[in-house]
């Protein structure tokens, strides 16, 4: 049984992979932080229930949780988004349209999906600060926008913690589907290299191996920062 | 409009039934693969809780995609694989296959959910049990796991959409199921947004019934409790379910 | 909030009209994993067949090649989402493709085959009917979206088609037995009997040329929006000129071993 180790090295492979996974990291982390933005607004409008918005809150989330993220990035890739190249070439990206194209396109696919599930971490933490919390500040007369700061946003984050680690270990698993609409990053890499060396196991391995690598060491961040959060509580 | 529809549904309607049965077996397999594992997990042996404990974080830790991918076309590389008649007769082929990574990814997950739910099970309750004479075996059939279960399906809810989703994977590794044939009709038609919007309300109405049936599962075990109780700790569990 | 941030940027874009490559640029989307007309390697260069044919075509027009990588399947949506300026990518004229977009004149034309092991029923099969009749229930390996398929879907209903994104899934599949043959074109099919994965197989003695059925479309041509008759016209002058002058009959040369240009009416 020949296992293709020697290949992979020989053809430049292992650097392709570890650019790969930048791509992959970079992916994840824009598409975390729109997915948040995203959280925050359809969590607070959740919470608040604001009327004619929270429907279309609830479309959105209750869309993007019963419909494959395949289909999605399919739909979004695919269809007429002929707007997202005239971004992406007005922004100067023309020479890297290639890659910007795509990235553009799962950033915009993978924040979404990101940004529905960060929904209902937001809408949960709010829902679980005690109400008396936000009447005391009330009846001490501070105003709206010192209420969110000072008092929802810090219980929110802490309780909230958790709930994102999920998120975004969701979000970087995410990521390898964008490799089906061609973007360069981890899982697209091992596809081209497992097809062109015809050594597909070696490939989907280290591609596996990569991925629990970024989990992993993510998980372990999360640990330290809820950890951390818990310290300062208890002072 | 109305000529594509005419088109699409029949055919996407045949790959609802293959996304229906991917989906039921690997639940099958999967649920109880992730109930053996939760108990192994909870075992005092050191060897059977990490193994348990290993699998669940590799699986978990990497995305289904790769998973399926590696089984497929990495696993089908191997001649050791290729030459073992029962290995080749899940390998070779793309449903079975995509049921052998989708099973072994829902297993980690729900043994996660499931240990959840075990944990969860009062102390005193196991020693009331245990004080009755019971048996182990009795007492996990009687107490420990219909508690459980009671606690866990809010979340298994959930993992049971994902396992819908999931499947559309299996359309990457030559499956056709509802991604599989959206993408040939996709081809053929070139009506790209309505071709996946119609698949997607499949999925969505697949999606809706699985919670219909799970919710109403769960007022059935739930029927014993008081109203309060009910009240409280549904909405909880469903809450840290929320993503999975 | 997304989608309001989104026609926002839909709004930004729109004012912008609509110019679409950086000039003197022609953007190509091609496969780039189907040999020997379009590979890529690790880095992303593209080098092929419709690469030399690209590249011969640029200097003629005098204009700078740059190629994007996309999935055969989704060539099409992607030229019409204007992603990129044309279509290199052994794309066969169709009526059917061609409601979508337009076809430069044809440059280039292949016979299309199957591929099986070595001394099975199939192989030693000779006539299109009875090899289409006899495809009934056998797992057939077809690329996604090309003529190929759309040719097996109209004309071999009962077989057991398996689509695959990329030619050389298909290829590892056959190999390994998944599937009993494979419809490509013939020099695609030979790039894989000339690998050690091809040696137990044989080509079927069967050439089904585009005559045969129109699926199989009217040569190979270059895929140009619609929306775009100038370069239309100019990509149709400069491949008429590059036929006449033999460079992409030299071009095949190298790649095919043998002149496959179509000449140009």
């Amino acid at each position: 049984m020949e296992f293709g180790l020697w290949q992979v090295w020989e053809a430049g492979w292992v650097t392709a992979i570890l650019r790969g996974a930048s791509i992959t990291i970079l992916v994840g982390l824009v598409s975390m932080a729109a997915g948040l933005v995203i959280g925050i607004v359809c969590g607070l409008i959740k919470w608040a229930r604001i009327f004619p918005l929270s429907l279309l809150v609830d479309a959105y989330t209750s869309l993007v949780r019963g419909v494959p993220e395949l289909l999605i990035i399919y739909l979004l890739f695919f269809s007429s988004v002929e707007f997202v190249t005239k971004v992406v070439t007005a922004f100067g990206y023309a020479g890297v349209a290639e890659n910007g194209y795509a990235f553009v396109i799962a950033v915009i696919a993978i924040g979404a999906i990101s940004g529905a599930y960060s929904t209902e971490v937001v809408r949960g933490a709010l829902a679980a600060i005690p109400d008396g919390h936000i009447e005391a500040a009330r009846a001490l007369g501070l105003s709206g926008g010192r209420i969110f700061r000072r008092i929802i946003a810090p219980q929110m984050l802490r309780i909230a913690v958790p709930g994102i680690n999920n998120v975004w270990q969701t979000t970087i698993k995410d990521t390898a589907l964008v490799s089906v609409v061609g973007l360069q990053e981890l899982m697209r890499i091992s596809f081209v290299g497992a097809n062109s060396t015809r050594h597909p196991f070696v490939f989907y391995l280290i591609a596996a191996v990569v991925y629990l690598a970024i989990t992993l060491v993510s998980q372990a961040g999360f640990d330290g920062i809820e950890r951390r959060l818990r310290v300062r509580t208890r002072k | 409009m109305m000529d594509l529809i005419q088109l699409a549904v029949p055919v996407l309607l045949k790959g609802l039934w293959v996304t229906a049965a991917l989906t039921f077996v690997s639940v099958l397999i999967g649920f109880n693969l992730g109930l053996g594992l939760a108990l192994m997990r909870l075992s005092s042996n050191r060897f059977l809780s990490g193994f348990a404990k290993y699998y669940s974080n590799v699986f978990r830790g990497t995305p289904l995609l790769v998973q399926i991918f590696l089984f497929y076309y990495g696993l089908g590389q191997l001649s050791l694989i290729r030459d073992n008649a029962a290995l080749w007769w899940v390998i070779s082929d793309g449903a079975r296959c995509a049921i052998l990574a989708l099973a072994l990814n829902t297993a980690a997950y729900t043994s996660e959910i499931l240990r959840g739910g075990l944990m969860s099970v009062p102390v005193g309750l196991v020693e009331a049990a245990q004080a009755c004479g019971m048996s182990r075996m009795l007492r996990f059939r009687r107490i420990e796991f219909p508690l459980a279960i009671r606690q866990a399906l809010p979340a298994y809810g959930n993992e049971l959409i994902l396992v819908v989703k999931g499947t559309s994977l299996a359309s990457t590794i030559t499956v056709l199921e509802i991604t599989g044939y959206a993408k040939r009709l996709m081809s053929q038609t070139f009506a790209i947004f309505e071709i996946f919007a119609i698949a997607g309300v499949l999925y969505l109405v697949v999606n809706l019934m699985l919670i219909a049936i799970v919710r109403s599962t769960e007022r059935f075990l739930m029927r014993h409790e008081s109203q309060s109780r009910q009240g409280s700790s549904a909405p909880r569990s469903k809450e840290s379910a929320a993503v999975s | 909030m997304k989608l309001k941030v989104l026609t926002l940027l839909a709004c930004l874009a729109g004012s912008m009209g609509s110019a679409l490559a950086a000039e003197g640029e022609l953007s190509i989307g091609t496969e780039g994993a189907y040999p020997p007309w379009s590979m890529s390697d690790a880095n992303g260069n593209v080098t092929g067949f419709d690469a030399d044919v690209g590249a011969l075509l640029c200097t003629k027009l005098a204009v700078t090649c740059h190629f994007v990588v996309q999935a055969f399947d989704g060539l099409i949506p992607a030229l019409k989402a204007k992603r990129f300026d044309v279509i290199i990518s052994g794309m066969s004229i169709t009526a059917d493709r061609k409601k979508e977009i337009n076809f430069s004149v044809g440059y280039a034309e292949l016979a299309n085959m199957f591929v099986a092991a070595k001394g099975s029923d199939l192989a030693a099969i000779t006539d299109v009917d009875t090899l289409l009749k006899s495809l009934d229930g056998k797992k057939v390996g077809v690329q996604a979206g090309t003529t190929h398929a759309h040719f097996l879907e109209k004309r071999a209903p009962n077989a057991d088609l398996k689509t695959y994104d990329t030619l050389d899934q298909m290829q590892i599949d056959l190999a390994s037995g998944r599937i009993d043959t494979a419809f490509a074109d013939q020099s695609a099919l030979q790039d894989f009997l000339d690998k050690p994965d091809g040696k137990n197989f044989q080509l079927v003695g069967v050439e089904i040329k585009s005559t045969y059925d129109p699926t199989l479309g009217e040569g190979i041509g270059v895929g140009i929006a619609q929306d775009n008759a100038e370069l239309k016209a100019k990509i149709d002058k400069a491949l008429c000129e590059l036929i006449a002058d033999g460079s992409i009959g030299k071009a095949s040369q190298k790649w095919f071993k043998t002149d496959i240009s179509r000449p140009c009416k």
